[in-house]
C-alpha cells in the first residue's frame, strides 16, 4: 500500500512537474518559435537578358502552425515627382500642381493568404502602413489622396499589390507547417536592389520575421545597350541616328531595286 | 511570347506589335509627310513605354522613316531642297526662340491653359478649314493630275502680293513652282518652330498646312519636303535627348525603324496616286481627330488624378 501511495505521489510530483515545463514552454513559445520562422527564395538573382518578358519565382519557408504568413516585396526607395490634374478655367482637366512622394518605392508588393485574422495596417503592412512612412513636399498637399492615386497609377503598371489567397499552406507537422508562393516579377520592375520580407503574425502580432535580399540585374545586350546609353551618351545619340539614317536608305534603295519606279 | 526587353524603358514589349505601329505610322508620314509623334507617343505610352522615352525614341524612329520617305519623296521631283533648307533654319531657330517663350509663359502663370486652348483652336481651325475647302475640290471635281497640279489656290489680295514682291532675296523655287523672297519659308518656319516647341509637338501638322496655304506648294511637293524637314529636325532631337536626358531607347528606335522605313516608301506609293485634295482632305481629317481627341481628354474627368511629372 505504502508503495503504492509513494509511486502516486512521485507520479503527481512529475505530471505537476512536466505541466510546470509546458506551461514556461507555452509562455516562451513566440520568443522560441520566431527564431524558426523562415523563408527562401527559388533564386535571389533574377537576370534581364534580351527577350526577358518579366519572370516568376516561389518562395517558402516553415512557421509555427497556428500562425498565418505575409510576405512583402518591396524596392528602391526614391523621391516620385507627380503633377496632380486639376480644373483649370472651370472647365479643362490639366496637371496643375508639382508635389513629391518622398522615399517612395518604386515596388510595393504584398502576398497574403485567402484568410487573415487582423487588418494589415496593424501588422505595419500594406498601403496604410507604406504612407504612414512616406513624406509629401509640399507639406500642404493632400497625401491620403495623392498617394492614393499614386497607388492606382502602380498598380495599372503592376508594380504595386495586394494578392489575397497568394500563400498557400503544407500540413503541420511537429507544430509547424511550410507555406509558399510564387512572385510575379513584372517586366516593368526594373534592375535593382529589392527586399522580400515574410512575417510570421498571431492574433493580430507580428512573432516572427525573415527577410531575404533579391537582386535583379541587367545582362547582355540591355545592359551593353544600357551602359552606351548612359556612359556615352553623345556617341550614343550620334550612332542611334547614323543606323536610323542607314536603315533607312537601305529600304529606299531595295524598294528602288525591287518595285521599280512605282 | 516574341518579347523583347527595352533597357532604356525599364519594359518589355511584344516584337511584333512594335513592328506593326512602326509600320503603320511609317505609312502615314510617306503618305503625309507628318512625323506621327502624335499618334506613336501615346500608343507606346499605352504598351508601358515612360512618355519621354517614348517621344524620343520616337524621334530617333523618325529619322530612319523621314530618310526613307525623302528619298522615296526625291525620287518622284518631290522635294524643294532650297525649300526645305529655309524652313529648317526658320525652324530651328523658332525652336529655340519657342523653348524661351515657354518660360517667359510659365512665369506668368497659366500658360499650359493658354497652350492647350491654342493648340485645340488651332487643329481645330486648320483641320477644319482644310476639310471644307478640299472637299469643295472634290465636289468640283477636278481630275488635276497628281505631278503637275500647281498651287491649291489662285491668286492671292493683291496689296500682300505688292509688299511680298518688294521683299529682299526673292529666289525661284523651282520644285514648288513660286517666286518669293526667301525671307518668307524662314519667317514661317520660325513661327512653327516656335509653335512646335510651346506644344511639345514636332510640327508636321502646323509645318504642312503652312505650306499648302501661305506658301502655297503644290500638296505633293509639300509632303515631300515636309518629309526633308522633318528629318533633320529629328536628327538634332534625337542625338540632344541621348546626350542629356538619357531617353532615347535603341532597341526601342530599331524595333520602331523596322516597320517604319517600309510602311513610309508604301506610303509614298499610295500618295502618288492619290490626288491633292484626296491627300487633303485626308490629312484633314487627322487633324480633326487628334484635335477631338485632345479636347475630350481635357474635358473628361481623369481616371487617375497623377500623373509621373515629364508626360505632357
Amino acid at each position: 500500500m505504502k508503495q503504492i501511495e509513494k509511486k502516486t505521489g512521485l507520479l503527481w510530483l512529475e505530471i505537476t512537474a512536466a505541466a510546470f515545463i509546458l506551461l514556461i514552454g507555452t509562455l516562451l513559445a513566440p520568443a522560441s518559435q520566431a527564431e524558426e520562422m523562415n523563408l527562401k527564395l527559388a533564386s535571389d538573382t533574377i537576370n534581364i537578358t534580351t527577350f526577358y518578358n518579366g519572370t516568376t519565382l516561389t518562395a517558402s519557408g516553415t512557421v509555427p502552425a497556428d500562425a498565418d504568413v505575409l510576405v512583402e516585396v518591396s524596392g528602391p526607395k526614391k523621391n516620385v515627382a507627380l503633377k496632380v490634374k486639376g480644373k483649370v478655367g472651370g472647365f479643362l482637366w490639366m496637371n496643375k500642381t508639382d508635389v513629391e512622394l518622398e522615399n517612395t518605392p518604386a515596388v510595393y508588393m504584398v502576398y497574403t493568404p485567402e484568410k487573415l485574422q487582423t487588418g494589415l495596417d496593424k501588422l505595419g503592412v500594406g498601403y496604410q502602413a507604406l504612407v504612414d512612412n512616406i513624406a509629401i513636399e509640399p507639406e500642404s498637399a493632400d497625401k491620403g489622396f495623392v498617394f492614393a492615386e499614386y497607388v492606382k497609377l502602380m498598380e495599372k503598371a503592376g508594380v504595386y499589390g495586394v494578392n489575397k489567397g497568394a500563400i498557400t499552406y503544407g500540413p503541420a507537422d511537429k507544430g509547424m507547417k511550410t507555406y509558399s508562393l510564387t512572385l510575379v516579377i513584372p517586366p516593368k520592375m526594373n534592375a535593382g536592389d529589392y527586399m522580400v520580407r515574410a512575417l510570421a503574425c498571431r492574433q493580430g502580432t507580428v512573432i516572427g520575421r525573415a527577410n531575404q535580399a533579391l537582386q535583379i540585374r541587367l545582362t547582355g545586350l540591355p545592359k551593353f545597350i544600357a551602359r552606351l546609353a548612359f556612359d556615352h551618351s553623345l556617341l550614343f545619340g550620334i550612332m542611334a541616328v547614323v543606323i536610323a539614317v542607314a536603315a533607312g536608305l537601305i529600304i529606299g534603295m531595295l524598294f528602288k531595286g525591287g518595285g521599280g519606279a512605282h | 511570347m516574341f518579347h523583347m526587353y527595352l533597357p532604356i524603358a525599364g519594359n518589355s514589349v511584344n516584337i511584333i506589335l512594335i513592328l506593326g505601329l512602326g509600320g503603320f505610322v511609317g505609312l502615314l508620314s510617306g503618305i503625309f509627310g507628318v512625323g506621327g509623334g502624335f499618334l506613336m507617343t501615346p500608343l507606346l505610352m499605352m504598351f508601358g513605354i515612360p512618355p519621354t522615352v517614348a517621344a524620343a525614341s520616337d524621334s530617333n524612329q523618325i529619322v530612319g522613316a523621314s530618310t526613307s520617305g525623302t528619298l522615296a519623296h526625291m525620287r518622284l521631283g518631290n522635294v524643294d531642297i532650297p525649300m526645305g533648307v529655309m524652313l529648317l533654319i526658320g525652324g530651328i531657330a523658332g525652336g529655340t526662340l519657342g523653348v524661351q517663350v515657354i518660360k517667359l509663359l510659365r512665369a506668368m502663370g497659366n500658360a499650359d491653359f493658354l497652350i492647350a486652348i491654342t493648340y485645340v483652336i488651332m487643329l481645330g481651325g486648320v483641320g477644319g478649314y482644310m476639310f471644307w475647302e478640299s472637299l469643295q475640290g472634290l465636289k468640283k471635281g477636278e481630275p488635276e493630275p497628281v505631278a503637275d497640279s500647281g498651287p491649291a489656290e489662285p491668286v492671292p489680295a493683291e496689296k500682300k502680293e505688292s509688299f511680298l514682291q518688294r521683299l529682299p532675296f526673292q529666289y525661284r523655287f523651282e520644285k514648288s513652282g513660286c517666286e518669293i523672297s526667301m525671307l518668307l519659308p524662314l519667317g514661317f518656319g520660325i513661327l512653327v518652330g516656335i509653335l512646335a516647341a510651346i506644344m511639345g509637338v514636332g510640327g508636321g501638322f502646323i509645318m504642312v498646312p503652312v505650306m499648302v496655304y501661305l506658301l502655297r506648294m503644290p500638296m505633293h511637293v509639300v509632303v515631300g519636303t515636309s518629309l526633308f524637314q522633318i528629318l533633320f529636325t529629328c536628327v538634332n532631337v534625337t542625338i540632344m535627348q541621348a546626350w542629356s536626358n538619357h531617353t532615347v531607347d535603341f532597341i526601342l528606335a530599331v524595333l520602331l525603324l523596322l516597320g517604319s522605313t517600309i510602311g513610309a516608301q508604301v506610303g509614298t506609293a499610295v500618295s502618288k496616286r492619290l490626288k491633292a485634295d484626296q491627300l487633303k482632305i485626308m490629312l484633314a481629317s487627322l487633324v480633326l481627330l487628334v484635335c477631338a481627341k485632345m479636347l475630350a481628354g481635357l474635358l473628361m474627368t481623369p481616371t487617375i488624378m497623377v500623373a509621373l511629372k515629364g508626360g505632357h
